[in-house]
């Protein structure tokens, strides 16, 4: 009999097997033809010449020299240090309320976390316009630091980058607490319970134990904030006052105003080469990059994604 | 690593650790406090924004005066009500393909037996959660433009897929991942083709996971802003596109409203759904799946 089961078992993990290839192909297809395929297209673009709304396929560098010329290279290092900037803002924002919520909530736990998720589950629009109220002159919060004597001029931050971050941090604030949070729940009890009883002090078992423990969480939380904020384009159009100060912005006037898709296409492949080198950075920075997966009897779910 | 009870025996916690510990737990709470406040401000704004009379139609940053108007105006306008039902329609089928072909991704992200394949289809999947929508968005707007393919309904529900289908599939994944294999190895042993193993019992199990991310999907394509901005036409509008450009010249009021419907709507339906997913997680307790 167990030698039947055995076999049986074995029979059917090989039928399994044949047809789980199959159905890879579905996925796969589909998203290179939505993704890759337009990626591609994008790519052998960039090296065409333009005339207006038309592209004379070619090998030309003319785009990129124009892409990192004077009149938007500034653009392009602008948004690298809005991205950088506004994701570590963010993160250190994010770190003491994903701690509170894995480490000190109790049973308030599912409560802790709703209050910062449901204000995600909002739309885009409705998180980012408020602030055109709420920063503008005269408005709530102009009234509010007027009146605890803060601020004694008037506001002006709104149409300006401080307000895109604001904004920024706002939206992404609740994905870099879920990111933290996670990894930080997981962390053993006996491991700090062990820095406190080897001597270590509150602040020292936190800086030995926890923080490097925690750091997939934080290259999880930089990667999920980061990488969207380089190529992010309604924060900067609504809080920003639409002056072009981002990559987004400059990519969507070449594509929407200009027709000039050769030079678009070059933008957008600078953008992913920027991509492309955070997401190496952060990988490297850490093997634990897989957020949800992973359990002990998987390790090869665990690791890192990128070969 | 010692065993914690022994160490919660021989150790004792170091004198005065109590004090420190209840400061930094106010502290924690005060940053917490400030961080719900933060993200709640925007929304209880546009709530009460929504009922300001504004001047001259347009919407003020000083609160005029209380005013209903502007839900009867969101309601009635033409403009909004093609642009909402054309937004239903296409966050519809959109969902549904992402449903289909996330599924099938967040399974195979779990189990397929090639390491490379996973490999590959876990960074394509990490990529699209990732990649800006502005890439996707002026990628395909190429691609469509330069393959001469008009743009329609049909082009944006594709093109609002990619996204939701990495989030459905890392949803379904995390839920194949804690699911038994022996289980479909038992039901295959007992005589089960693979097609009814995964009918009779990969299915039943996955289906929670897969109305949440349905749901997940459907919001995403609805509120998606930036896809849709690049790949609508005069005569495909969705309602996000709508208002966002209403935005950048002047909002109204009824713009206010108009979102505050859609945030009420979505809460009620994350309400229901999260109802019915706890209803669903008994019943099955109840059985003793």
């Amino acid at each position: 009999m167990p030698v039947f089961c055995w076999g049986a078992a074995k029979g059917g993990r090989v039928r399994r097997n044949t047809g789980d290839h199959v159905l890879a192909a579905i996925p796969l297809a589909w998203l290179a033809v939505l993704f890759l395929v337009p990626l591609g297209f994008t790519l052998v673009y960039s090296f065409g010449t333009s005339g207006f709304g038309s592209v004379t396929l070619g090998f030309s560098l003319d785009n990129y020299a124009q892409a990192l010329g004077p009149l938007y290279l500034e653009t392009f290092l602008r948004t690298l240090a809005f991205a950088v900037g506004s994701s570590a803002a963010c993160l250190v924002f994010a770190y003491p309320i994903a701690y509170a919520i894995a480490r000190r909530s109790g049973r308030f736990k599912i409560v802790a976390f709703a209050l910062i998720l449901v204000p995600y589950l909002a739309s885009l629009l409705i998180r980012v316009m408020s602030w055109q109220i709420l920063l503008a002159q005269g408005g709530p919060l102009e009234r509010m630091l007027r009146s605890i004597g803060l601020l004694h001029s008037p506001l002006t931050i709104l149409d300006s980058i401080p307000a895109v971050v604001i904004g920024t941090i706002a939206v992404y604030l609740p994905i870099a607490v879920i990111a933290l949070a996670v990894v930080l729940d997981r962390i053993p009890p006996e491991v700090i319970e062990a820095g406190h009883d080897l001597g270590a002090s509150p602040s020292a078992t936190f800086f030995t134990v926890i923080l490097p423990l925690s750091r997939p969480g934080i290259a999880t939380a930089a990667l999920l904030t980061a990488v969207p904020m380089l190529g992010e384009l309604v924060i900067p159009v609504l809080l920003g006052g639409n002056k072009g100060l981002f990559l987004a912005q400059a990519i969507s006037a070449q594509y929407v105003q200009s027709q000039n898709y050769a030079l678009g296409s070059a933008m957008v492949v600078l953008l992913v080469i920027a991509i492309a080198v955070i997401v190496a950075l952060l990988v490297r920075l850490t093997r634990g990059f897989d957020a949800t997966g992973g359990e002990p009897g998987r390790p090869e779910r665990a690791k890192r994604v990128e070969g | 690593m010692t065993a914690p009870a022994l160490l919660r025996e021989s150790g004792h916690p170091p004198v005065g650790s109590r004090g420190p510990r209840l400061v930094t737990g106010v502290a924690l709470w005060v940053w917490f406090g400030v961080a719900v406040v933060f993200l709640f401000s925007p929304i209880v704004t546009a709530i009460a924004y929504s009922f300001n009379a504004g001047v001259a139609g347009k919407q003020t940053s000083a609160f005029t005066g209380f005013s209903w108007d502007w839900y009867s105006q969101a309601v009635s306008d033409p403009t909004i009500r093609q642009a909402t039902e054309t937004s239903l329609v296409v966050a519809f089928w959109a969902a549904v393909i992402a449903v289909l072909i996330g599924t099938i991704l967040g399974f195979e992200l779990a189990r397929n037996p090639n390491r490379t394949v996973r490999r590959l289809l876990a960074a394509l999947t990490y990529i699209l959660l990732i990649v800006p929508d502005t890439v996707l968005g002026v990628s395909l707007l190429l691609f469509y433009t330069e393959t001469r393919i008009p743009l329609s309904e049909f082009t944006l529900i594709a093109a609002l897929t990619p996204p939701a289908i990495s989030v459905v599939a890392f949803v379904i994944r995390a839920r194949v991942l804690t699911l038994d294999p022996q289980i479909e190895d038992a039901a295959s042993d007992l005589g089960a083709s693979r097609l009814a193993t995964l009918r009779l019992v990969v299915l039943p199990q996955l289906g929670p996971a897969i109305a949440a991310a349905a749901i997940i999907a459907y919001t995403f394509a609805f509120d998606n802003v930036v896809i849709a901005n690049f790949l609508s036409t005069p005569t495909v509008n969705v309602l996000t596109v709508y208002l966002y450009g209403t935005l950048q010249y002047g909002a109204t009021p009824a713009v206010y409203a108009t979102a505050t419907l859609i945030f009420a709507a979505t809460i009620v339906v994350l309400a229901l759904a999260a109802l019915l997913l706890r209803t669903t997680v008994r019943f099955r307790a109840r059985r003793g799946d």
